[in-house]
C-alpha cells in the first residue's frame, strides 16, 4: 500500500477565529487535526478589525485574513468576481490541490468555491446549519446553494438531519453527501473534581439569546420550574435581544435570586460556567447538530433540549431528556432530569463523550471525502455548464452566464498575471518536541534552497 | 567586484561588493521599463491630448483643455519607471530611491534596527512580499521598499546580508502566533 496522499486544503469561510461559534470551532478544529496528519492546511477568511493580512495560529496554522470588509452579520460584501484576484493569488502561492468551504450562509465560501472551480480545483463544502423553505430569504439562499452546489465535487453535512435538509434544499445528488458529525474538545471541558452540591440544582443555560435559540421559551419554562421547585436555581449565559424579555421575566417574577444573567460569556469560560450547574438546558428551535449540548455533557451535565432538527442524534439517550419546543413539555422533560439526576456520574459521562466524539476521528473521515474529492473527473467549461442549466428555466440560464463571465475574467488574469509571476510560498515546518524558545524557530525550506 | 543575476521579467538584483564587505555592501534592484506599459505612458497622453484639442475647436471650452493637460502630465509622472538602489554601510543601512536624475535618501542607524523581517502582505486584490525592519521603540514596521514589490527571491539575499550585518539570525516573517 502506498504513502497516504498529503492534501494541500484551503478552508474558506466568513466565520473564524476571533469570532466564537460553532462553525469557527469546526473550521479550527479540524484544521488542526489535518495538520497533525501531515497535510497543509491554509484558512482564509476576512478581516476582522484591526486582524488583516497573514496570521499564523498553533501547529502552524496560516490564516488569510483578507481585507474586505463584512457588511452584514460578518458575511463579506458579495461582489461576484471581486474576490477572484486574491483567491486565485492565494491558489497559486499555496499550490492548493482542494478547496474545502463552510456554512450556506457565508458569501466568501461561494464566492471561493465558484472561483476554484473556474480554476480546476477540486471543492468540498460542509453545511452546518438548517434552513426553511417558505420565506423569501431561504428561497434565496437555497438558490444562491443550489448554484454553488451544482457544480460541487462532494458535501459533508454534520448530521443526517441536515443532510436531508441540504440535499432536499439544492438538489444534490444524495450519494455526494457525507454525513461527519462535529466533535468536541474533551481535554478542555471536563468535569468539576468536585461535584456541585445537591442541597440546590443548578440549571445551566448558555446560548445566544435570539429567537431562533427558543430564547422565548425559556420567559415562560424558568418561573414555571422556579415555582414548581423551590431548590431549583438558573445560570443563564449569553447576550442577544431578548436578553431583555429575560431580565423583565425575572423583575415581573421576583426571581432575582434565584435567576443569575451572566450576559456575554467568553468561550475560554464556557468550562467554568457550566461546571457549576447540574442540568443543562438548550431550548432552541432548530439546530442542525448543537455542539453546546456536547461540551455540556462532556462536562458531566445533564442535558435537557427540544427534540428539534440533528439533536436526537447528538447524545445517547441516557444522557438527554428531549421535549418538544413547547414551555409544560419542556417542564415536564426537567422534572424527569431532576428525577434522575442522582444517577447520574459526570466522569463516567465524560469518559463516554471521549469515545463517542473525537475531532481526530472528524479529521480521518473528512481525509477519505477529500480523497473521494480529488478522484472526482476534472469537467470542461462546457459539462459544467450543463450542470447549472438544470438548476432552472431561468436561472440555470443566469448561473450559466454568472459562470461563462467568471471564465473569461479568469483568462483575463492569465494574461495580465501570468501565473508564473506568481511565487510559490515555501512550506513552513514547525519544529516538535523541543522547548518552547526552540519551537518558535520556523524552518523555511524551498525546495532544496534553504532559507535559514 | 559585482555580482549581477537577472531574476524576474521586471526586476534585476546587483550585489555590488567593490568598498569591501566591511565598509559597505550595496545591494541594487532595478525596475526594468516593461515595452507595453512604455508605449502605454506615451500613447495615452497622446489620445488625450486629441481629446481635449477636439472639444476646444468644436465646443470652444479652454477649461477642459487645461484640466486635460494636467492630467496628461499627472499620468505621464506616475508611469515612468523608478530603479531603485539600497546601500549597507557597516554602521547603519542607507535606502535611497532614485529616480531619473532624483535621489531620495534615508539613513537608518544600526542600533536602531532591531530585526530585519520578511513577511507576507495581503491587499483586497494579491499578496506579495517585502521586507521591512522593526525599529526599537516603535510600534510600525518600516518598509525598505514603499514603491515596489521585488519577488522574494531577490529580497532573500538583502535579508540575509542585513541579519548578517545586524548579527540577528534570520527568522522569517517573525509571525504573530494567536491560540484561540
Amino acid at each position: 500500500m502506498g504513502e497516504p496522499k498529503r492534501h494541500r486544503i484551503l478552508m474558506v469561510s466568513d466565520f473564524f477565529y476571533p469570532n466564537f461559534g460553532g462553525v469557527e470551532n469546526h473550521i479550527y478544529y479540524l484544521s488542526q487535526c489535518l495538520l497533525k496528519l501531515g497535510h497543509k492546511v491554509v484558512v482564509m477568511t476576512h478581516a476582522y478589525g484591526n486582524r488583516s493580512g497573514v496570521r499564523y495560529m498553533t501547529g502552524g496554522l496560516k490564516v488569510y485574513y483578507v481585507p474586505w470588509k463584512p457588511f452584514l452579520m460578518q458575511n463579506t460584501l458579495p461582489t461576484f468576481y471581486g474576490t477572484l484576484p486574491i483567491i486565485r493569488t492565494i491558489l497559486i502561492r499555496e499550490k492548493i490541490s482542494l478547496v474545502h468551504g463552510h456554512q450556506a450562509f457565508s458569501t466568501l465560501c461561494h464566492e471561493a468555491l465558484m472561483h476554484s472551480r473556474t480554476m480546476g480545483c477540486r471543492v468540498v463544502f460542509t453545511d452546518h446549519s438548517l434552513y426553511g423553505f417558505g420565506d423569501v430569504g431561504s428561497i434565496h439562499m437555497n438558490k444562491v446553494l443550489q448554484f454553488t452546489l451544482a457544480d460541487v465535487s462532494q458535501a459533508i453535512c454534520v448530521s443526517h438531519t441536515s443532510k436531508e435538509n441540504t440535499v432536499l434544499r439544492s438538489g444534490l445528488p444524495p450519494e455526494k453527501v457525507f454525513v461527519i458529525s462535529n466533535a468536541v474538545d474533551t481535554a478542555m471541558f471536563k468535569p468539576a473534581l468536585e461535584r456541585p452540591s445537591d442541597n440546590e440544582i443548578v440549571i445551566v443555560v448558555i446560548s445566544r439569546l435570539v429567537y431562533r435559540k427558543g430564547a422565548d421559551l425559556l420567559v415562560e419554562v424558568i418561573p414555571e420550574v422556579c415555582r414548581l421547585y423551590p431548590n431549583v436555581r438558573f445560570i443563564v449565559g449569553g447576550d442577544g435581544p431578548k436578553r431583555v424579555r429575560l431580565e423583565q421575566m425575572r423583575e415581573k417574577h421576583s426571581l432575582q435570586d434565584r435567576v443569575e444573567m451572566l450576559g456575554a460569556v467568553p468561550h475560554a469560560r464556557v468550562r467554568s460556567v457550566l461546571i457549576s450547574g447540574h442540568i443543562f438546558l438548550n431550548s432552541s428551535l432548530t439546530e442542525a447538530f448543537c455542539i453546546a449540548i456536547l461540551e455540556a455533557a462532556s462536562c458531566g451535565l445533564l442535558t435537557v433540549s427540544t427534540r428539534v432538527g440533528g439533536v436526537p442524534e447528538v447524545l445517547p439517550d441516557d444522557m438527554v431528556v428531549l421535549a418538544e419546543p413547547d414551555p409544560s413539555d419542556m417542564v415536564l422533560a426537567i422534572n424527569k432530569a431532576i428525577s434522575i439526576l442522582p444517577t447520574i456520574d459526570p466522569q463516567v459521562m465524560h469518559d463516554r463523550m471521549k469515545k463517542l466524539y473525537n475531532w481526530h476521528d472528524v479529521a480521518k473521515r473528512t481525509e477519505i471525502v477529500y480523497d473521494r474529492a480529488l478522484k472526482c473527473s476534472n469537467q470542461s467549461l462546457l459539462e459544467r455548464l450543463s450542470r447549472y442549466l438544470s438548476c432552472g428555466a431561468w436561472a440555470g440560464k443566469l448561473f450559466c452566464l454568472v459562470v461563462v463571465i467568471d471564465f473569461l475574467l479568469f483568462r483575463l488574469l492569465q494574461l495580465w498575471q501570468p501565473a508564473e509571476d506568481i511565487e510559490v510560498v515555501p512550506d513552513i515546518l514547525l519544529s516538535q518536541g523541543e522547548d518552547k524558545r526552540d519551537a518558535d524557530k520556523l524552518r523555511v525550506f524551498n525546495g532544496d534552497q534553504c532559507l535559514k | 567586484m559585482a555580482e549581477c543575476g537577472i531574476f524576474d521579467k521586471k526586476y534585476s538584483y546587483i550585489h555590488d561588493r567593490k568598498w569591501g564587505s566591511e565598509a559597505a555592501d550595496a545591494h541594487h534592484i532595478i525596475v526594468r521599463k516593461s515595452h507595453a506599459k512604455g508605449f502605454l505612458v506615451y500613447l495615452s497622453p497622446i489620445l488625450l491630448l486629441a481629446s481635449a484639442f477636439h472639444l476646444f475647436l468644436f465646443k470652444d471650452n479652454i477649461t477642459i483643455t487645461f484640466w486635460n493637460s494636467l492630467l496628461i502630465a499627472f499620468l505621464v509622472k506616475l508611469l515612468l519607471q523608478k530603479p531603485v538602489e539600497k546601500v549597507m554601510p557597516a554602521f547603519g543601512v542607507q535606502l535611497e530611491t532614485h529616480r531619473g536624475s532624483k535621489i531620495v535618501r534615508r539613513f537608518v542607524p544600526i542600533d536602531k534596527i532591531l530585526k530585519p523581517v520578511l513577511s507576507e502582505c495581503v491587499t483586497p486584490v494579491t499578496c506579495y512580499w517585502s521586507l521591512s525592519f522593526i525599529i526599537r521603540g516603535e510600534a510600525e514596521l518600516m518598509l525598505v521598499f514603499k514603491e515596489v514589490c521585488p519577488p522574494v527571491k531577490v529580497l532573500v539575499p538583502i535579508w540575509k546580508a542585513l541579519c548578517a550585518a545586524i548579527g540577528s539570525e534570520g527568522i522569517l516573517g517573525t509571525p504573530t502566533a494567536d491560540a484561540p
